[in-house]
């Protein structure tokens, strides 16, 4: 029988940002539509749902030789039981603990066959207090990465630091992940259609989430600094080098590279080739047609740790044409 | 028993069965102790029981017993009808005439496992637990060091065996001993268990799509890699000469007999092409074997003949458990459709 996937939001945020504030929000709205949510902590969500299941957070290494590559056995197992429920639902929110690297969560997706079939991963949505996310960077790299791993993210309690305390928070985000939406908001209040169903991860969407490349984020960046960067190519792509290039880039520099998404103009191919990966993982497709007069050009878009824009720029120079 | 692959009776029709639609997916299926009472736990909390006779009246739905989806289901050892494990956080005896009472609640646990002795336990595992149902009583074993994702009982119903990350821990029941329990490693994670017939081996399948295997009195192990897909349905023969697996597009069954299996390929047979077997049961006490597809196809196959027949054609829906009765006769099959379907293979 064919289902159609059901879409998941991963909802991550340090303790006390706001998230359970925003999950009680969209389980209290009237929007007719059903959630389950998988959280992490029961009885702290005000709202009485039957589908609301308590995690645990298992975080298992794949035995398959690739130290990075780690899955939310959990989720795995929720996600194989929800789905035996006949009353269907319309979408699952994951709620992470606070100090949680989204990866292994990310990684679920794209490496148990099970959950690929039955569920796709729409959004990794990030909740930051922007009066203590400066204290909470100091306090070790989970911050960062949850930053780094965002497609939307909500800067939220707004109202608690100044127009300048703000601007530098959000120039502080901007300098780790310049590709997120971002959203300013007061006890998580924002529009549902902001962060849900936004196909972050669907490789027919990438072109939506085109890098913003007006903005100009302060250059200085420690080696060990999270940041995101783009590389761009006039010159048509030779499809083997380029495969080559990037899976031993991965194996090198998978556990650095947390996302990492592109759109290429194939050498003689008509259609774009678009791909995004978490970490070492990574799925590819062939997207829209190239259209006349359309310019070919590629790009590709990488958020991680210790990334040399010059380097990766002249690694892929030597796969084009 | 008398079944004949090769007549030709078995290859051009399909056996009578009763098959009723209940648009809740299957998660598992179970004849009780005496074979006379089917039932199938429904993913809208209804435990469905019917006659094993499939000649005789359909009774009437009746009001779900869980809160939520039954996830588990086996015949009661102890009783005349089943036990049931629910994401309600809830184990229920259910009598023949459909009657629950409550063995045990715990608020926010799922119960995804149960299995049954004939000796009249029955364990569950629900969390990072396992307990123990016996004599009227409770027993709680852990915690594991993840959530418990398959177990067994020993041959003689002495043991349990847990899979779990890392391994699987085997827990000695005795009240009167307190042995500590015994932990066999393996890297990564164990999403499926099932201790052999002869009480010698303990099988899991891995997230990685490979089996484990160990050798409890020795401790040693083995590992079959080449599955497309994690291996969650394991069944051993009643002579225990062999483990068979899902996730193949044939019947694949490794030899445990002699030396075992190691450097040996497993046996396999059956029509391929349709698809990949999702649930698969040894026959009880002959050398049949069913398999579940992914495609909603059932076939019997018989080890010896290495024939096979097609008992329910492919309908798109897959097949998510099968049971045989205790004679040996009838069999379950549920899907994740919600269609139930009662075999009899006397024809």
């Amino acid at each position: 029988m064919a289902q159609s996937q059901v879409p998941v939001t991963v909802l991550t945020g340090y303790l006390g940002a706001g998230k359970t504030t925003l999950l009680n929000r969209i389980l209290s709205e009237q929007h007719g539509k059903k959630y389950a949510v998988i959280v992490n902590e029961f009885g702290e969500l005000g709202v009485d749902n039957d589908l609301v299941v308590n995690a645990d957070e298992e975080v298992f290494e794949m035995n398959n030789g690739c130290i990075c590559c780690t899955v939310r056995g959990d989720l795995i197992r929720i996600i194989e039981g929800l789905m035996k429920r006949k009353d269907k639902f319309d979408g699952i929110l994951v709620e992470t603990t606070g100090l949680a690297d989204p990866g292994p969560v990310a990684q679920t997706f794209f490496t148990d066959e099970d959950v690929k079939a039955r569920t796709r991963l729409d959004a990794i949505v990030t909740v930051i207090d922007a009066k203590h996310f400066f204290g909470q960077l100091e306090q070790g790299s989970e911050a960062e990465q949850q930053v780094a791993f965002a497609d939307v993210i909500l800067l939220n309690k707004t109202d608690l630091v100044s127009p300048d305390e703000l601007a530098k928070v959000e120039d502080r985000i901007r300098g780790i992940n310049r590709y997120a939406r971002i959203f300013h908001t007061q006890n998580s209040q924002i529009a549902l259609d902001a962060i849900l169903d936004k196909g972050a991860f669907d490789l027919g969407r990438i072109l939506e989430f085109e890098p913003d490349f007006l903005h100009s984020g302060h250059d200085h960046h420690h080696e060990d600094e999270v940041r995101s960067l783009s590389i761009t190519a006039d010159r048509p792509v030779d499809p083997d080098r380029f495969q080559k290039w990037m899976g031993a880039l991965l194996q090198i520099k998978g556990g650095d590279i947390f996302r990492s998404k592109g759109i290429l103009a194939i050498d003689g191919a008509p259609r774009r080739y678009v791909y995004q990966g978490v970490h070492m993982m990574m799925d590819s497709d062939w997207g829209t047609p190239w259209k006349d007069g359309d310019k070919r050009s590629s790009k590709l878009v990488f958020i991680g740790r210790n990334l040399d824009g010059d380097n990766l720029q002249r690694g892929f120079d030597d796969c084009l044409k | 028993m008398k079944i004949d692959l090769a007549n030709p009776a078995w290859q051009q029709t399909l056996p009578p069965a009763r098959s009723l639609a209940t648009a809740a997916p299957v998660a598992a299926c179970a004849f009780n102790r005496d074979g006379t009472i089917v039932g199938f736990a429904l993913g809208d909390g209804q435990v469905r029981l019917l006659p094993a006779d499939i000649k005789a009246a359909t009774p009437d739905a009746a009001d779900p017993l869980h809160k939520g989806v039954v996830l588990s289901l086996v015949g009661d050892p102890a009783g005349d009808g089943f036990v049931s494990g629910g994401d309600d956080g809830r184990v229920l005896r259910i009598a023949a005439d459909g009657t629950a009472t409550e063995l045990l609640a715990l608020k926010g646990k799922w119960f995804e496992h149960l299995v049954a002795h004939r000796t009249g336990a029955v364990a569950a595992s629900a969390g990072k637990s396992m307990f123990l149902f016996r004599d009227g009583e409770v027993r709680e074993f852990g915690p594991h060091p993840s959530t418990v994702a398959g177990l067994d009982f020993s041959k003689d119903g002495s043991r349990v065996a847990c899979a779990h990350y890392g391994g699987i821990t085997v827990w000695s029941l005795s009240k009167d001993v307190a042995l500590p329990p015994r932990r066999f490693a393996w890297q990564g994670s164990h999403v499926a268990l099932r201790w052999s017939t002869d009480g010698k081996f303990i099988a899991t399948g891995t997230q990685e799509n490979d089996i484990h295997v160990w050798r409890v009195a020795q401790a040693t192990d083995m590992r079959m890699q080449g599955y497309p897909a994690k291996v969650k349905s394991l069944s051993w023969t009643a002579d225990a000469r062999w483990l068979y697996t899902s996730s193949q597009p044939v019947f694949t069954a490794w030899p445990f007999s002699g030396k075992g299996p190691e450097g040996k390929p497993p046996l396999q047979f059956g029509d391929e092409g349709a698809g990949l077997i999702t649930v698969v049961a040894a026959h009880p006490s002959a050398e049949f074997v069913a398999g579940g597809y992914d495609s909603g196809e059932l076939q019997l196959g018989d080890i010896r003949t290495r024939r096979s027949v097609v008992l329910k054609m492919a309908d798109g829906a897959a097949i998510t458990c099968l049971a045989w009765s205790p004679d040996g006769f009838k069999l379950a099959v549920g899907n994740d459709r919600g269609d139930l379907l009662t075999i009899d293979l006397r024809r």
